[in-house]
């Protein structure tokens, strides 16, 4: 164990001294993958042996460094070893780019560090040093933003990022406070027995731990750092923060949630509500956001707000579940978020690889400069086409067995025993199919444009595909979509194991099958022999076909262009125009204006047009409506209290006279009475 | 895994196989209905085989600016269709392929099949084939939240996705007796025939690009792989309206595996396919297209529809 | 009992007809079928209860509100002089208002639920509906610009208030019935007088222009 710290560091500093070397990207990433591997390897060990709890060292009784790695941090370490592992591949060639521009060891460096922090918070079994590690990771994650900081814009994400994260440890902070005025200790197992402190405590701190975490996972209305942060971070960070960093706080409250908590009397019914609310907002905003980005990375993180509001609708479901005694529904959906937590890491990180992969040979990440990169790009094109399918939730990939499951514990709430409860958590299956719906179309639109068609922009024409060790970091992920989507008992089972529930690990040539009350088979799925009959289906076709069509001669020639000559760029489709219908539809959301500008050939003739240009704009109303007055509120009280600054040093010993006489006058009061 | 194939699996692809010999049938069906009751004469009923047929002996056509997902498209689609049909009972209440996947997968498949239809679209770099994609692109988007409430509503009431579930269960009670999965045939039909492309959405006559979706997207596709789409949506629509016979008017399908039973199940099925036809076709003569961001008012109906039949389910 | 709850379904089928069309016409056909329905529905729950007074009172429902009320509204249909008889742009959108629609239905289930007035299959089969008929009719009027649709409204509350009547009180008096009844039908008359004149007087009947009534 003590390995994976020392390989990570190494590579870390390492990667500092040989700056200007040659192969400084090696001595860089190469112990950083042999690190992650060995994370996997720890976390596999820990699922099938005894959970590990190791005391460091500790100060004054108080402060004690304690690793705990039980299956739940297990599960949490396999992900960040796997994603970290893959990126750390393909880091060995994308940081290539970097190196005749930029301080590279710096990278790798805070690369490094990253990573060790995020291990670092998973494990540690108390709050001082969890929020240690909490904020060491905020801050390297800070400073990866803020990288590329030539650009003006980085700069100003990194500080948005940096004040929403800190206002997530600010409320972190509280409720740990608050739990340890009634538990008396800052270890996390004296939280366990959590029984002793009162409901209305409990429902207090459930608020701050949800609002704390869910800043750093993106709910919405928090998540106005998300798009800005990620896309301004390398890619390889991104896929990073977004893959992994992002499942942290889903961490710390599956810990509040169910291991501080159980969840067993209809006290907590509200918890679950309220997260299946938030999910549901989150994942709504966060597609139709994604849907009308045009550039790949902001799509990319808005589709991760989405998904984290899935999430949270699985988890949400569990504890209402859990608080009406349905334990074997609140297992099903708690897999459900949990597969979903370790498929969005996969997809989500080859989705960022590939959108790196399209920066690096492009120098652009704006999909209406792009198209026709499937011939340039084949190998990145099929590994994005890959994450697509997998994260719109189309079988046979992974996302379509998490969403599958999701959706199967949303149908089974009709055994709620309240139908109050029943039609509030009905409106969730309507908003969560909307969303399918829109990722679809997210995703549709962002592979349609980016790589298919043809594109004759220089940007386009120069592209190659990507070096070798950028498609293999891809290709595992890629893989991975695959076997965990046509298998999805792997994923399941590690999952049951993972976090010890009683529900029988499935054996591979058994359906997932939910059962209702009177034990029919209520719904059964069966991916592998789905598989096969796919396939059997299309070898008959295709000799079928063989046979009554016999061979055929197929021509090539160019796309049928009404007769006007050559098509050019001009006519394809762009990505504001394949949108436009959803835009309209959620005109409401969005507030689109169009603004269409006349060029003439002469002011007296006004039919004799030039050109005409249509500008699109959509209003992020978050932003608008919610932020600037935040913002316009917070500035105009600092204005007054900046008053008191009078800059007259008489002042400010005034101020110090008064406070020492109203301290003095408060201890005289406190000790009289 | 280790029984022998029975009589049943013999059954369950004996159905698939009705479903994708027949399914053109049905389409030149449609037309010949369509056409008659505009008092034109029509093609015969079996032109669409004939089409199809001779569609598979063309030389086919690629645009160069295509890459291979426009070439795998028609197969993808085509082979997902006929995966689906796996899963659908037709006239006998136990599809053997039942336990391997429910109705979501099915919609699944379609998904998929949708999916690459629109890359296809956007792949030839035409603007018919984005306009297309656009138009399907909305359209499957918004009928997904009725859909998903439909499906819902359907799986409430007779317990459970599992389409065999789903069938024997209906068998059993009269729709009648639950008013809300009336509510659900009518969120069920819209989305019908909102998915087949009829025509208040859409009308797959007509090549004009104010109207044509489904049309468009396929603009670029010739000889086998153009034969291979239609084949697949005139699956999809068998498919679809198999279910909808199932599930909503399941009286007369065979229960056990007994010969009369079964002949008495094709009957009666080959007998409601056709009427339902009809009625369709009855339908797009009456209607006219409609202008498309009114296709939302009509999809708003299906999703107002389920919710009431929803609400139904949990009083 | 099923027969009664078809009959319930089928009512708020026909009652979204009016909500999901745009044509005045329309509309009063709408009406005209969700009337037809009420009267059947009327002497089904005679039929139950054995009340012979309810056949009268189906008859008269079906006379006056499916035959009298829709010609006259088809009389004035025909003779507005507005080129235009559709609604073009009301407040809510066709969708939206369609979904609230819903909403309203299910509110409505839900207080019915709630009210402790459930002693019979009749009441807690056709109460729920009546609610719906009564806020649906609300809805119209709230969110429609062209006067017939707010006329069409007020009898479509009309009738939820009937239906709700009926079924908590079993019939009310033979002769409080027909002068209720006759009312609705003056009212009718009257408005229609009014929408003639306001078509007259503005070229259009968009409630808008009653705004202008007002003293500033």
């Amino acid at each position: 164990m003590y390995g994976i710290f020392v390989l990570f560091s190494l590579g870390a500093v390492i990667g500092l001294f040989t700056r200007g070397h040659k192969n400084n990207v090696y001595f860089t990433y190469i112990p950083a993958i042999i690190a992650s591997f060995l994370t996997i390897v720890l976390s596999f060990l820990i699922l099938f042996s005894e959970p590990i709890q190791v005391n460091l060292f500790n100060i004054l009784h108080l402060f004690n460094f304690e690793i705990l790695i039980d299956g739940v941090s297990a599960f949490f370490l396999f992900l960040i070893g796997l994603i970290s592992f893959a990126v750390s591949i393909y880091s060995l060639s994308y940081s290539k780019k970097l190196d005749d521009k930029k301080n590279n060891s710096s990278l790798g460096l805070f690369f490094n560090i990253f990573i060790i922090s995020m291990i670092l918070v998973i494990i540690s079994n108390d709050v001082f040093f969890f929020l240690i590690f909490w904020e060491l990771m905020s801050l390297i994650s800070f400073f990866l933003v803020i990288f590329e900081h030539e650009n003006k814009n980085n700069v100003n994400s990194g500080l948005t990022y940096l004040v929403m994260t800190h206002f997530g440890t600010g409320v972190i902070f509280l409720s740990f406070l608050l739990l340890y005025s009634h538990t008396g200790s800052f270890s996390f197992d004296s939280f366990r027995d959590i029984g002793l402190v009162p409901q209305h405590i409990k429902d207090i701190v459930f608020v701050l731990v949800f609002v704390g975490f869910g800043t750093k996972a993106g709910i919405v209305p928090l998540h106005i750092w998300l798009p800005k942060a990620h896309p301004s971070a390398p890619s390889n960070v991104s896929a990073l923060m977004s893959a992994v960093m992002l499942k942290i706080p889903i961490y710390g409250i599956i810990r509040y949630l169910f291991d501080f908590n159980s969840i067993d009397t209809q006290d907590y019914v509200w918890w679950g509500i309220g997260m299946m609310v938030v999910g549901s907002i989150s994942a709504l905003v966060g597609v139709l956001y994604a849907l009308i980005e045009n550039d790949i990375k902001r799509a990319l993180a808005f589709s991760s707000i989405e998904n984290i509001g899935i999430i949270f609708i699985g988890l949400g479901l569990s504890v209402v579940f859990a608080s009406f005694n349905l334990m074997s529904l609140s297992i099903i959906s708690f897999v459900a978020a949990m597969f979903h937590t370790l498929n969005h890491s996969i997809f989500k990180g080859l989705l960022f690889m590939a959108a790196g992969s399209i920066h690096y040979s492009t120098h652009t990440t704006n999909i209406d400069d792009l198209g026709g990169l499937i011939k340039k790009m084949p190998w990145t094109a099929l590994m994005f086409l890959v994450g697509s399918i997998a994260i719109t939730g189309l079988p046979p990939l992974n996302g379509f067995i998490s969403e599958w499951l999701t959706f199967q514990s949303l149908i089974s709430i009709f055994q709620i025993p309240s139908s109050i409860f029943q039609v509030v958590l009905a409106f969730t299956i309507l908003v969560f199919a909307l969303t399918i719906g829109l990722v679809v179309a997210t995703f549709v639109k962002l592979f349609g444009i980016a790589f298919l068609s043809n594109g004759q922009s220089s940007k386009v024409t120069d592209a190659t595909e990507v070096p070798r060790f950028m498609l293999v970091g891809k290709s595992i992920l890629a893989l991975l979509c695959v076997l965990f989507g046509i298998l999805p008992f792997i994923g399941l089972n590690f999952i049951v194991q993972a976090f010890d529930l009683s529900y029988i690990p499935l054996n591979p040539f058994e359906p997932i099958s939910i059962k209702n009350t009177s034990g029919d088979n209520f719904a059964s799925l069966m991916m592998p022999a789905a598989i096969i009959i796919f396939i059997s289906v299309f070898a008959g076709v295709f000799v079928f076909v063989r046979i009554i069509g016999g061979k055929t001669k197929t021509t090539k020639y160019g796309t049928w262009d009404c007769g006007f000559g050559s098509s050019s760029e001009r006519t394809r489709y762009t990505a504001t125009s394949l949108t436009e219908p959803i835009r309209r539809i959620f005109g409401v959301f969005y507030k689109p204006r169009d603004n269409i500008e006349h060029e003439f050939y002469s002011e007296e003739n006004k039919y004799l047009k030039k050109t005409s240009s249509v500008y699109s704009i959509t209003r992020n109303i978050f932003d608008e409506l919610l932020y600037e007055k935040v913002t316009m509120s917070c500035l105009s009280v600092l204005d007054k209290i900046r008053r008191i600054h009078t800059g007259k040093i008489n002042a400010y010993i005034l101020y110090i006279m008064i406070t020492l006489l109203a301290l003095l006058a408060f201890t005289g009061f406190g000790i009289n009475g | 895994m280790d029984n022998l194939p029975s009589l049943e699996h013999i059954l369950g692809i004996i159905q698939v196989i009705f479903i994708i010999a027949f399914s053109p049938l049905i389409v030149g069906l449609m037309r010949k209905i369509k056409a008659k009751s505009q008092k034109r004469v029509g093609f015969g009923i079996f032109q669409t085989y004939y089409d199809i047929l001779k569609l598979f002996r063309k030389e086919e056509m690629v645009s160069d600016q295509s890459s291979w997902i426009f070439r795998i498209t028609p197969w993808v689609n085509f082979v997902s269709a006929i995966s689906a049909g796996f899963f659908i009972p037709v006239f006998f209440v136990h599809s053997p392929f039942g336990v391997v996947g429910d109705v979501l997968l099915v919609v699944g498949f379609f998904g998929i099949g949708r999916f690459f239809m629109m890359l296809a679209g956007l792949d030839t770099g035409s603007s018919f084939g984005g306009l297309g994609s656009s138009r399907e692109m909305m359209i499957s988007m918004l009928i997904e939240p009725a859909l998903f409430m439909t499906l819902f509503v359907i799986a409430g009431f007779y317990g459970g996705t599992n389409i065999s579930t789903i069938v024997s269960s209906a068998h059993e009670t009269s729709f009648l007796a639950v008013p809300g999965i009336l509510f659900a045939l009518i969120a069920f039909f819209v989305l019908m025939m909102a998915e087949t492309g009829k025509l208040p959405f859409d009308n797959p006559s007509t090549h004009l690009e104010l109207t044509m979706i489904h049309e468009a997207m396929i603009l670029e596709y010739s000889g086998r792989s153009l034969a291979l789409i239609e084949w697949s949506n005139a699956i999809k629509q068998m498919i679809l309206f198999t279910l909808f016979i199932n599930i909503f008017i399941p009286w007369y399908i065979a229960e056990q595996i007994s010969f009369i039973g079964i002949i008495f199940g094709i009957i009666t099925f080959i007998l409601k396919v056709t009427v339902l036809g009809s009625l369709i076709a009855f339908i797009e003569t009456n209607v006219a297209k409609w202008r498309l961001f009114r296709i939302s008012d009509l999809v708003a109906m299906a999703i107002a529809s389920s919710m009431i039949g929803m609400i139904f389910f949990f009083l | 009992m099923d027969l009664l709850q078809i009959s319930a379904v089928i009512l708020l089928i026909a009652t979204f007809g009016i909500v999901v069309r745009r044509g005045f016409s329309d509309w009063v056909h709408a009406y005209r079928y969700q009337t037809i329905i009420l009267a059947v529905i009327v002497s089904l729950i005679a039929t139950v209860t054995n009340i012979l007074e309810l056949y009268l009172v189906a008859a008269l429902t079906f006379g006056i509100k499916a035959i009298a009320i829709p010609k006259i509204l088809f009389y004035v249909t025909k003779k507005l002089d507005s080129p235009i008889k559709l609604e073009i742009n009301p407040y809510v959108t066709l969708r939206s208002s369609v979904i609230i629609s819903a909403l309203l239905v299910i509110m409505s289930y839900f207080i019915a639920l709630q009210l402790p007035i459930r002693s019979n299959e009749i009441v807690s089969v056709f109460l729920p509906v009546s609610f719906s008929l009564f806020f649906i009719g609300l809805f119209i009027i709230i969110s429609r610009r062209k006067a017939l649709s707010q006329i069409v409204g007020l009898l479509t509350l009309e009738n939820g208030l009937f239906l709700s009547a009926l079924v908590l009180t079993n019939g009310f008096a033979l002769t409080i019935e027909i002068g209720l009844m006759v009312d609705i039908l003056v009212s009718v008359v009257v408005s229609s007088i009014l929408l003639f004149r306001m078509s007259q007087t503005f070229d259009s009947v968009d409630i808008r222009n009653l705004e202008s009534l007002r003293d500033d």
